[in-house]
């Protein structure tokens, strides 16, 4: 049974056209072996792990399908970022900040993507411009904070 | 679209995602 936003057909199809889902329940008496190894002490706790079960992102709390989503696609994103595929991040990454302008994990992609960018191209004004997209519509966030040693870098700065 | 097929072992969903080429979600839950 789906409850919640995985009631929802876009996260019900996201879900089996791009993950393996997996469902562990949580035993707080007595924490199970995966409790202990991935150190979860709060519910729910969403990871999302590569192929072979290393974790690269995690949500602590309920999120809506909109954030749901952002944070999935997030999470591919991460993937493909950490395993230096960064086209395939960049992808990813980019259908975030179309698709769910205003979700939670928005200005992490957006930090994310200027990172992946410069990585495939060498080229810093990738690193500028997530600065100036994250200044300009997430001034708030963490994450333009992060990015704030990329303010200096020249907009049209080669590597 | 359906249900989500979900896997309840961590090793068989490693399996899984070898052969299918895809990332795992886990949903860590507690029924209170």
């Amino acid at each position: 049974m789906n409850t919640g936003p995985y009631s929802d057909q876009n996260v019900q199809k996201f879900l089996e056209d791009n993950f393996i889902s997996l469902k562990t329940q949580c035993f707080f008496d007595k924490p199970i072996e995966l409790m202990e190894q991935f150190n979860i002490t709060w519910t729910p706790t969403l990871l999302i792990h590569d192929r072979g079960g290393r974790e690269h992102h995690r949500i602590v709390g309920y999120v809506p399908v909109d954030d749901l989503l952002a944070h999935l696609d997030l999470g591919m994103g991460k993937v493909f970022f950490d395993t230096n595929h960064f086209s395939n991040a960049i992808q990813s990454l980019n259908s975030i900040i179309d698709l769910y302008p205003r979700a939670g994990a928005t200005p992490e992609a957006v930090f994310y993507l200027g990172v992946a960018e410069y990585k495939k191209h060498h080229d810093a004004s990738a690193l500028r411009r997530a600065y100036d997209t994250l200044q300009a519509k997430y001034p708030g966030s963490e994450w333009t904070r992060r990015a704030e040693p990329y303010s200096a870098i020249p907009a049209h700065a080669e590597v | 679209m359906g249900e989500i097929r979900w896997e309840r072992d961590f090793s068989e969903a490693i399996k899984k995602a070898k052969r299918e080429g895809k990332p795992i979600y886990h949903d860590f839950w507690f029924e209170g």
